[in-house]
C-alpha cells in the first residue's frame, strides 16, 4: 500500500511565480511604444546597452510602477478573498464584504466632494480610514468581538449598506462629483507612482505575510470550532487576525486602486479548481495568480482602446466572469 | 482519569448542566445515554475544553478549560464539511497537531494511508469529503480522530442516521480506538448498541447524571426508565444481551421476551 499523495505541491507555487513574471514583462513591453524584453532585463539589472533618456523614463516611471501596482493590487484583493471565504466559511465570502468597499467608497466621496477635483492628495487617506472604520464598526456592532462569523456578516452587510447610502446622498448633492467618483468606483491604476507604490507596497506585504504565515493553520477553520480547538487551534482568535490582515490589505487595494471587483472571487477558485486542493496552503499562490491576473487585466485596460482607457473592473469582469464560468462547468475541477 | 467534579453549565441564563460529578475511566468507553436536550452534548464540549463551566474538570489532574496540552479528538454530530476537500485532505488534518500544520512527510502520509485501509476508504482517498455517504462520511470523521492519535476521543452521536450495517461498522472503527488504550466518550440514541459496545453508561436527565456504572448495571435500573419517562422497557435474549425497546411497540407486538 502506497502512502497517499502530497496535499500541496510548492511547485505549483513557484510556476505561478515564474507566471507573473512573464506576464510583468509582457505588460511592460507592451504599449504605444512597443520596448523589447532585452532591453527592460537590461535596464533593471543596470547592465550595459540599457535605455536611455525617454525610454527609460516610460519604463521605469510609468509602466514599471503601474505594473507593480496591478500586482499587488491583485495579489492583495485574491488573497484576503480567499481567506474571507475560509474563515465565513462561504465560497461567495469576497474582500469587499464588512463593508470596507462601501466604507472607503464614502471615504473617497468625502475627499472628492472636498476637494473639488485636487482629489489624489486625500484620496487615498479617507479611502483607506473609510474602510478601515465600516469594517471595525461591522466587528463592534456585531458583539463579542467575532464570536460568531455569520453576526459579524451580517453586521457587515449593514454597515455597507449604510455606508453606500450616505455616499449616494453626497454625491446627489454634488453632481459635479459623479464624474470622478463613478471613475473611481470602476477602479483604476492610472494613479500610480512609485510613492503610491511604495506606500501600498508596505502594508500590502505586510498583510500578505501574515495571512501567509498562518495559512497553513487557517485549513482548521474550515471545520466547526470545537474540531479546530481538539486541533490545537485557538479558532476565535485565529479568525480575528485573518480578518484583520484581509481587511488591511483589501482597504489599502481599494485607495490605491478603487473599486475593482471579482478578482477577489474568481482568483481563489480559478487557484482551487485547477489544483483540486481546497487547503490554504494554496495562499500564496493565489497572491501570485492574482498578481498576474490583474498585470494582465490594466495591460487589457490601457491598450485595448487606446489612447483611450478602460476601466480595469470592466475587464476583470468582462474576461474574469465567463472564464470562471468555464472553470465551473468544467466538471473534472468541480468542487460542489 | 477524568475527574469531574461540581460541574455546572450555564447558557446565558439557562443552566444546562446542574452540579455534576462522575469520574470517567481510562481506557475504556462510556456513554452518555438520556432524552435529547438533556446536556450530553454540552457535557462532550465541557469535556473537550470549549465551553465555560464552574466547579472543575480535570484530566490528569489538568483543568481541562482552554487547555491545549492534551491531545483529545472531537467527533462532531453534524460536522463542517468543507466543500472540495478531499478523503486524503480531510483526514490529515488529524495529523496536524502531532506533526505540525502543513507537515507532508512520507511517515505521514504512510500512516495516513494505514488508517484509510483500517477505515475502508483506501482508495476514496481523492473523493470529495461532501460527495461521501452518510457512512463513509462517519468513518473519514473517524479516520481522522485516529489520525490524530489522541488520548480521549469525544463522539456526538456518531451512529445518528446510519442504517444499521453501517452503525455496526462505525462502532467497530471506535473499538480499534479503544483498544488502543483511547478514552471513549460517546452520546448515542440507541441503548441497546451503547450496551453491546461501552463498558460504562452515564444516565443524564435534566442537565444532571442520574446514575454512573458498568452497562449492565445501568441498563436494568429503575433510573434508566426514569430518564426516559417510563416509556421504554428493557429485556434480556437468550444470550443474555439486553434489548431495550419503546413501550408502545411492545404492546402492540407482544414481543416474546422474558422481562428483566
Amino acid at each position: 500500500m502506497s502512502p497517499i499523495s502530497r496535499i500541496w505541491n510548492w511547485r505549483i507555487t513557484v510556476g505561478a511565480a515564474v507566471l507573473l513574471v512573464a506576464i510583468a514583462l509582457l505588460a511592460v513591453s507592451i504599449g504605444p511604444i512597443p520596448i523589447s524584453f532585452s532591453s527592460i532585463l537590461r535596464t533593471l539589472l543596470g547592465l550595459h546597452h540599457g535605455l536611455n533618456g525617454e525610454q527609460r523614463t516610460l519604463v521605469l516611471d510609468l509602466r514599471l510602477p503601474r505594473v507593480i501596482l496591478a500586482a499587488l493590487v491583485g495579489a492583495a484583493l485574491s488573497c484576503s478573498g480567499a481567506v474571507y471565504q475560509t474563515v465565513f466559511r462561504n465560497p461567495l465570502a469576497d474582500p469587499y464584504l464588512l463593508g470596507a468597499a462601501s466604507g472607503a467608497g464614502l471615504g473617497a466621496t468625502l475627499a472628492i466632494t472636498a476637494s473639488h477635483g485636487n482629489v489624489y492628495g486625500l484620496l487615498p487617506i479617507f479611502s483607506f480610514v473609510g474602510g478601515i472604520l465600516a469594517v471595525l464598526t461591522s466587528f463592534f456592532i456585531s458583539g463579542r468581538f467575532f464570536a460568531e462569523p455569520n453576526t459579524l456578516l451580517l453586521s457587515g452587510i449593514a454597515v455597507g449598506s449604510f455606508a453606500t447610502a450616505v455616499q449616494t446622498f453626497i454625491q446627489q448633492r454634488h453632481s459635479d462629483a459623479l464624474r470622478p467618483v463613478y471613475s473611481w468606483i470602476l477602479g483604476e491604476l492610472t494613479a500610480a507612482s512609485w510613492q503610491v507604490v511604495s506606500w501600498s507596497a508596505f502594508y500590502i506585504l505586510l498583510a500578505i505575510s501574515t495571512m501567509v504565515f498562518i495559512s497553513k493553520k487557517l485549513d482548521g477553520l474550515m471545520l466547526s470550532d470545537e474540531e479546530a480547538f481538539s486541533l490545537g487551534i485557538n479558532p476565535h482568535r485565529l479568525r480575528i487576525i485573518a480578518v484583520l490582515a484581509a481587511t488591511l490589505a483589501t482597504a489599502t487595494a481599494v485607495s490605491a486602486s478603487g473599486l475593482i471587483g471579482f478578482v477577489g472571487i474568481v482568483v481563489p477558485h480559478l487557484v482551487r479548481g485547477i489544483t483540486r486542493r481546497v487547503t490554504n496552503r494554496s495562499l500564496l499562490t493565489i497572491a501570485l495568480v492574482g498578481a498576474a491576473f490583474l498585470v494582465l487585466a490594466d495591460l487589457g485596460a490601457r491598450t485595448l482602446l487606446s489612447p483611450a482607457e478602460l476601466p480595469i473592473g470592466v475587464i476583470t469582469a468582462f474576461v474574469g466572469a465567463p472564464f470562471f464560468l468555464f472553470v465551473l462547468r468544467n466538471k473534472r475541477v468541480s468542487y460542489s | 482519569m477524568i475527574s469531574i467534579k461540581d460541574l455546572t453549565v450555564r447558557y446565558g441564563n439557562r443552566e444546562i448542566l446542574h452540579d455534576i460529578s462522575m469520574d470517567i475511566v481510562d481506557g475504556a468507553w462510556t456513554c452518555l445515554v438520556g432524552p435529547n436536550g438533556a446536556g450530553k452534548t454540552t457535557l462532550l464540549k465541557a469535556l473537550l475544553g470549549t465551553c465555560e463551566y464552574s466547579g472543575s474538570i480535570t484530566d490528569n489532574n489538568e483543568e481541562v478549560f482552554r487547555n491545549h496540552n492534551r491531545n483529545v479528538a472531537f467527533v462532531p454530530q453534524n460536522p463542517h464539511i468543507p466543500a472540495g476537500m478531499t478523503v486524503a485532505e480531510y483526514v490529515m488534518l488529524g495529523r496536524s497537531k502531532r506533526d505540525g500544520w502543513g507537515n507532508e512527510s512520507l511517515s505521514s502520509r504512510t500512516f495516513i494511508a494505514d488508517i484509510l485501509q483500517q477505515t475502508q476508504l483506501y482508495g476514496m482517498q481523492g473523493q470529495h469529503v461532501s460527495q461521501l455517504s452518510g457512512g463513509e462520511t462517519q468513518r473519514a470523521l473517524i479516520a481522522r480522530a485516529l489520525a490524530q492519535e489522541p488520548t480521549l476521543i469525544l463522539l456526538d452521536e456518531p451512529t445518528s442516521a446510519l442504517d444499521l450495517h453501517h452503525q455496526i461498522s462505525v462502532l467497530n472503527d471506535i473499538e480499534i480506538l479503544k483498544e488502543r488504550g483511547v478514552t471513549v466518550v460517546s452520546t448515542m440514541h440507541d441503548i441497546t448498541l451503547a450496551a453491546m459496545y461501552a463498558q460504562y453508561i452515564s444516565i443524564i436527565h435534566d442537565g444532571r447524571v442520574t446514575l454512573t456504572g458498568p452497562s449492565e448495571t445501568v441498563i436494568h435500573s429503575p433510573q434508566l426508565r426514569d430518564a426516559f419517562d417510563n416509556r421504554i422497557n428493557v429485556f434480556t435474549l437468550e444470550s443474555g444481551r439486553p434489548v431495550i425497546v419503546a413501550d408502545k411497540a411492545i404492546n402492540e407486538r407482544g414481543i416474546p421476551q422474558t422481562e428483566a
